[in-house]
């Protein structure tokens, strides 16, 4: 009560590693939704209270409206923890598209909420909607680029048939290696399937 | 302005203060030392700041100026700024250094902040290029939220520019995805 | 305020910054024989053997890379112009030589690249490496001068970007906290306060983010067209539409959360 939960909820965030996504705290959070109506109940019978003395809710000023403030405040807390517990994820899920891609690998998606997976879709179509109305790829050339060709080598199965940017169909068998063109294969490196090799 | 979903923001709300209460308060168990759930004038309670601060805000409750911010630490910090273990007192000693002189009055906070800061800078910025990790970790747990925030942003950005001189691959696989995983071969 | 969370703890990578670099202009001596390339960036050429003109670093790469030019290095990449400058560096505490504004990423491009073309070029090397070590930590000893100094400001002269780069991080958490303990409104009259908690959920977008945003939709617009110009079959010509397209992909992604963010 009065806050604590909730916070632990947002020190959670605090002590995780940087740009590390943590299992979404279904537990912890329906815990401090389940305080906020404690919460609201506390302050209701207070209320009531006031009103079975005959007093002015509005105006009157004694104890009974002292505790109530205090549990509308920690109503007003929990509610700023919880949205801040969800904004935070939030932001590293819409960075998620920059750095992974739109499909998600299994690791990732286990952590998150059933409204996360939902959000995470809708925010990819409605950036994959601007990228086509501006007529850009917007998801390419993360890193400046240098050759329009790359050397990678593939460390993953990824499988046969894959169908690249110019129509050619490719089998990524793991440890083959092969000249693709940068744009393509930067997705797979982001999602750690294939190494870049230099030198 | 207080950032509303800002971590370190709520985080720096949530250190204890104690209040004195100026007014009785019913139907909230928030004094240890009551057996009742309610609160009489003039008991003392730990409060968070956020909770503190509306109370105090309303007279309620008055705030008392936290042992982090006595003249001991005033005194310590002017000694020898770089060696005060900061840290353990308060986690966020200047964003709520910040937050809680208005409540107390205190018009020196701002230049009290101002110098321990500028005292403790030098060697954030001294230990941050140039001692290696093992060497700084002492050092670092000295540090407030907000030094340790400053330390890492100085050596994030050198690492990465060391990182550009040594050269390498330019495309790698997403930080976020853990660091484990070698492909069974 | 000093060390609140900041999820773009850096304006730009080193990558970037020598993406930026590239655009620098560099003598080349071609051994063939071209039409002048007519670029997005610009016209360069025509190309002739023997004859010295002037590109862009990248071009200039791109070139050198199939064998088709030499890269003359410039005239401050020479053991004497870089001893004397070292020497002056190390002279003066306060103030920083004049060197050209990606002096660190060109160099680096031309070892990579051309190391063939620059004459004695493992002293040229570790002499900028000593020169750039020696200007760093004159970077340092000047930003703990800020100590000194009423206004907390430091004035350093002739820093080179990659310099910037490294320290702008670090210096731009250390002034806010500066600005915010020194301003003598640290106890603000409780009326304002209350405002300014109540609108917190609809905190206006400054001034400098909507200009920066406004700036960049208009070259976002234009890069439309110009991803139009791709399909050239001449390599070099493929080149530079695809990096000019890279840099407004990169410039337009800084934009996109600014963009949503009026979304929601």
């Amino acid at each position: 009560m009065y806050g604590r939960k909730g916070c632990q909820l947002v020190k959670e965030i605090a002590s995780g590693e940087k740009e590390q996504l943590t299992p979404f705290n279904s537990d912890l959070f329906d815990q401090v939704i389940a305080e906020c109506s404690q919460h609201y109940v506390e302050l209701q019978a207070l209320i009531r209270n006031m009103q079975e003395k005959g007093l002015d809710v509005q105006t009157s000023k004694n104890e009974d409206h002292f505790g109530a403030l205090i549990h509308h405040l920690s109503l007003v807390r929990n509610k700023r923890c919880l949205t801040s517990y969800m904004y935070n994820r939030a932001e590293i899920l819409r960075n998620l598209i920059w750095k992974v891609g739109p499909v998600l690998p299994q690791e990732i998606l286990e952590k998150l909420s059933h409204f996360e997976k939902e959000y995470f879709k809708k925010h990819s179509a409605s950036l994959k909607s601007y990228m086509s109305r501006i007529d850009l790829d917007l998801a390419v050339d993360m890193v400046p680029p240098k050759d329009p060709y790359i050397q990678v080598r593939v460390l993953d199965d990824i499988g046969e048939g894959i169908v690249l940017s110019d129509e050619k169909s490719v089998n990524f068998a793991r440890h083959s290696m092969h000249l693709l063109k940068r744009t393509d294969a930067e997705q797979f490196i982001a999602r750690g399937l294939m190494e870049e090799l230099t030198g | 302005m207080a950032n509303y979903f800002d971590i370190d923001d709520i985080l720096a709300e949530e250190e204890l203060v104690s209040v004195v209460f100026q007014k009785a308060v019913n139907g909230v168990g928030i004094d240890p030392s009551s057996e009742t759930d309610s609160v009489e004038p003039g008991s003392k309670v730990e409060l968070p700041f956020w909770l503190a601060h509306e109370l105090h805000l309303r007279q309620i409750a008055t705030v008392k100026l936290p042992p982090s911010f006595n003249q001991k630490t005033r005194l310590e910090l002017g000694a020898d700024a770089a060696c005060v273990d900061l840290r353990s007192r308060c986690p966020y000693f200047y964003e709520f250094g910040c937050k809680i002189a208005p409540l107390v009055g205190d018009r020196d906070m701002g230049s009290f902040l101002l110098s321990a800061f500028k005292n403790r800078y030098q060697e954030v910025l001294a230990k941050a290029h140039t001692a290696a990790f093992a060497a700084a970790s002492k050092f670092l747990n000295l540090l407030t939220k907000e030094e340790t925030n400053l330390y890492e942003a100085a050596q994030s950005s050198m690492a990465a520019f060391k990182k550009w001189r040594i050269g390498g691959p330019r495309f790698q696989r997403a930080a976020v995805l853990g660091r484990k995983r070698k492909p069974t071969a | 305020m000093a060390g609140q969370s900041d999820p773009h703890p850096s304006l730009f990578s080193a990558d970037e910054v020598e993406f930026v670099a590239e655009d620098e202009m560099i003598e080349i001596v071609p051994n063939m024989r071209m039409e002048p390339l007519n670029l997005l960036c610009g016209d360069y050429g025509p190309f002739f053997p023997q004859m010295v003109t002037k590109v862009p670093i990248w071009l200039a790469i791109a070139l050198k890379k199939r064998g088709k030019c030499t890269i003359r290095p410039p005239p401050w990449m020479s053991i004497e112009s870089l001893t004397q400058i070292l020497e002056s560096e190390r002279e003066s505490q306060e103030s920083f030589q004049v060197l050209p504004f990606h002096y660190v990423e060109i160099s680096r491009l031309l070892f990579d690249h051309a190391r063939d073309d620059i004459p004695d070029v493992y002293m040229v090397r570790s002499l900028i490496e000593d020169i750039r070590d020696v200007r760093f930590h004159k970077v340092e000893t000047s930003l703990e001068s800020f100590e000194d100094a009423r206004s907390s400001a430091v004035r350093i002269k002739n820093l080179s970007a990659m310099e910037v780069n490294i320290v702008r991080p670090f210096v731009g958490r250390a002034l806010q906290a500066f600005y915010k303990h020194g301003s003598p409104d640290l106890i603000p009259n409780p009326e304002r306060m209350s405002n300014s908690n109540a609108n917190r959920w609809q905190q206006a977008p400054d001034q400098g983010q909507r200009v920066c945003y406004e700036l960049m939709h208009g070259v976002i617009l234009k890069s439309a067209l110009y991803e139009k110009d791709k399909g050239f079959d001449n390599d070099t010509r493929h080149c530079s539409t695809q990096a000019r397209s890279c840099y407004i992909r990169m410039l337009a992604r800084k934009i996109v959360p600014v963009f949503f963010g009026s979304l929601f």
